[in-house]
């Protein structure tokens, strides 16, 4: 049997130091294993090449910074010098700052007058709708776009012109709208308005069959699945015969760090390998019977508290690499995940009429069901979304880096009730 | 997705109440739009017409068009007068 | 700093906010027309009473692919008079018709709650005939974000 082999060869290799692994890492009690679960050790656990989802944008934005990759130009030294005033069309510039397929566009950010028909404008960025009348001139205003960080090393604002998205003639253009802008914006409700906008609440019961098609994984694919056998005979249940009681716990401990590997396995790279060392199934990450059985398996410990491991040596260390991850200027648009998501920047605010989250509260829903893509989606598929969607490359679900984060994450989210899965837009 | 239709009905009734039902079954409701990976467009096909009768009597019935979301789910009421049978039917634009 | 006439920036102003106004940055869908000719064609010439209709939507719609609609209309359901028929019908759709519903007397009450999908900010209009030939209506607005970030 393909099963009791892998699990022979895997333990017997290293019984000692799994054991002494085991022993330091200091595994919170719920979810200390007796012993080592098999894994398949060699290969990715999703599939490769890595290639964007279809329908993704497919933008080529090898030349930015990604999160395995330092590659974007730097900042320039000093601000351009603009002696001759700008000669601008503002007509041309009001279009400009509403056009989302401008790397998002500028009203994303910005309140800006009248522009975007003053329709769900976001506020991470000042309201910058009496501009033309606070004293700045077309030099500060042409830099700010072009690239802020002269100005402000630490800004949220993508550098526009040192990442080549807008041409000089078209910042030109929009200094010349911003010059107009001297009245405060016409909202026409207070929905308009982003600091009057009611903060969105998801209020639709996850947990409801009727109203989250993800549910149906959890109720008839998945408990399917466990009993399939794999090419050598062995299912899951063959060692697992009563899943919602073995796993009541289990997934609230994860992401955790796998020796074995040097990085840090989340339930859905970890059911890609242990699936294959026990049973032979190939069920990479993202696959729609992966998908399946990591909601199934973060379902079965729904109430239990996020809880992951932050003591080990290997813990502490992957911590510090996901927090530096997680501050590290990526894509062409030049954000980080805390320019959106940290308290001092740009979470518990708007872009356009998306209300940004904190990192607490990210995680406990993941796997989700996204209404708009008809399909759940599983926390590495939302990082690898993030970087789309700010024009940095993504990296395959199963890259180390990813896992960094994930925990870095889960560690945001300690204490958090699982409710799996979620239900989101 | 599983092809069997949801349906939820209260399990005590009692005479002349007015109860709330609610269905949903799974259908991609593609509205026609929507175009494929290799950029051809993905024909309409969608559920157009969902019934609910008591006893052979209608009671509720909706004509679908391709602005209804994927997964068609209605809640609606009915008066119960007496016991009986409910018969729901979905018919999708190929006319099953 | 270069300043500018006072009279070329009001009329500046004025010809920025007829733009923004005006339909350039108007959803893709924008069909005021067709949706107003369904309502003719529901109407028949009646001219309908408000109030009656509640019509449950959000204010703002995160994604318009499954937007929660609710209608109750505060209607007798009896076999002598009673709710009908029911349009949906939405302004900036790429078809203006949403749904078409049908009650009977025994309904119990003219009630439907479900999910549409709505391609961008617009106005919902719900109309009802009675089986006394009168038309009831409503209307909603709805913001629609597609996207700021999340897809």
């Amino acid at each position: 049997m393909i099963f009791a082999r892998s699990w022979i060869v895997i333990g017997a290799a290293i019984p000692l130091l799994a054991a002494s692994v085991l022993i330091s890492i200091g595994l919170a009690p719920a979810a200390t294993p007796e012993r080592a679960a098999p894994l398949a050790t060699d290969g990715p656990a999703a599939a490769r090449p890595w290639i964007r989802y279809g329908g993704w944008p497919n933008r080529d934005t090898s030349k930015f910074n990604s999160l395995s990759t330092m590659v974007s130009p730097p900042p320039p030294k000093a601000p351009r010098t603009i002696t001759t005033p700008l000669a601008g069309d503002p007509i041309a510039g009001q279009k400009l700052v509403a056009d989302r397929t401008r790397g998002g566009s500028c009203i994303a950010c910005h309140v800006m007058g009248p522009a975007g028909g003053a329709d769900l404008p976001g506020n991470v960025g000042p309201d910058l709708s009496e501009i033309g009348t606070a004293g700045r001139d077309d030099e500060w205003l042409f830099n700010y776009i072009y690239d802020a960080r002269v100005y402000n090393p630490a800004t949220v604002m993508p550098p526009w012109g040192t990442h080549g998205l807008l041409s000089d003639s078209e910042i030109g253009d929009i200094v010349a709208f911003l010059k107009t802008l001297t009245r405060p914006a016409p909202f026409k409700s207070e929905l308009d308005d982003p600091s009057r906008r009611p903060i969105p609440r998801e209020q639709r019961d996850n947990l409801d069959p009727m109203i989250n098609p993800a549910v149906w994984a959890v109720e008839e694919r998945a408990p399917a699945l466990w009993k399939s056998p794999g090419p050598g005979g062995a299912a899951c249940v063959s060692c697992h015969a009563a899943p919602e009681q073995a796993f009541k716990t289990w997934a609230a401990a994860m992401p955790r760090w796998e020796p074995r590997l040097g990085k840090v396995l989340g339930v859905e790279e970890f059911v890609a390998r242990h699936a294959k060392a026990t049973t032979g199934h190939d069920w990479l990450m993202e696959s729609e019977e992966n998908i399946a059985l990591s909601t199934y398996l973060r379902y079965l410990a729904n109430g239990a508290l996020i809880n992951v491991d932050g003591e080990s040596a290997p813990a502490k260390a992957t911590y510090e690499r996901g927090e530096a991850l997680s501050t590290r200027k990526i894509g062409a648009l030049n954000f980080s995940c805390a320019d959106c998501h940290s308290g001092d920047k740009g979470a518990q605010k708007w872009i356009r009429g998306q209300w940004l989250g904190e990192l607490r509260g990210q995680l406990d829903h993941f796997p989700t069901w996204r209404t708009s893509q008809q399909s759940i989606w599983d926390i590495r598929k939302r990082f690898q979304w993030c970087q789309v969607a700010i024009w940095a490359d993504d990296l395959p679900p199963d890259a180390s880096e990813y896992g960094d984060l994930e925990l870095y994450l889960a560690a945001q989210n300690a204490g958090q009730k699982l409710s799996v899965p979620g239900i989101r837009h | 997705m599983t092809n069997k239709p949801r349906i939820k009905v209260p399990d005590q009734i009692r005479k002349g109440e007015i109860i709330q039902i609610k269905t949903l079954v799974a259908h991609d409701m593609e509205n026609g739009l929507r175009r494929d990976q290799a950029g051809k467009v993905i024909p309409r096909k969608i559920i157009n017409r969902f019934t609910c009768s008591f006893n052979g009597k209608p009671v509720f019935a909706c004509d679908l068009e391709p602005a209804l979301a994927a997964n068609p789910y209605f809640v609606f009421s009915v008066r119960v007068d007496e016991s009986g049978l409910f018969n729901f039917t979905w018919t999708d634009d190929d006319g099953t | 700093m270069q300043s500018i006439s006072r009279r070329k920036v009001l009329s500046l102003a004025a010809q920025l906010t007829a733009l923004a106004t005006a339909g350039t940055l108007s959803p893709a869908y924008s069909a005021p027309a067709e949706a107003a000719a369904e309502i003719a064609k529901f109407t028949a010439g009646v001219v309908p009473d408000a109030g009656r209709i509640t019509i449950d939507l959000p204010e703002i719609a995160e994604h318009g692919s499954a937007v929660p609609l609710a209608i109750d209309i505060d209607h007798p359901m009896t076999p002598e008079i009673h709710v009908v028929e029911m349009l949906v019908v939405a302004e900036a759709n790429p078809w203006p018709r949403i749904a078409r519903f049908h009650f009977t007397p025994m309904s119990g009450r003219a009630m439907v709650a479900t999910r549409i999908r709505l391609a961008g900010t617009q106005t919902v209009h719900v109309l009802a005939k009675t089986s006394d030939k009168r038309i009831l209506m409503a209307q909603r607005q709805v913001k629609v974000t597609i996207g700021g970030c999340g897809g």
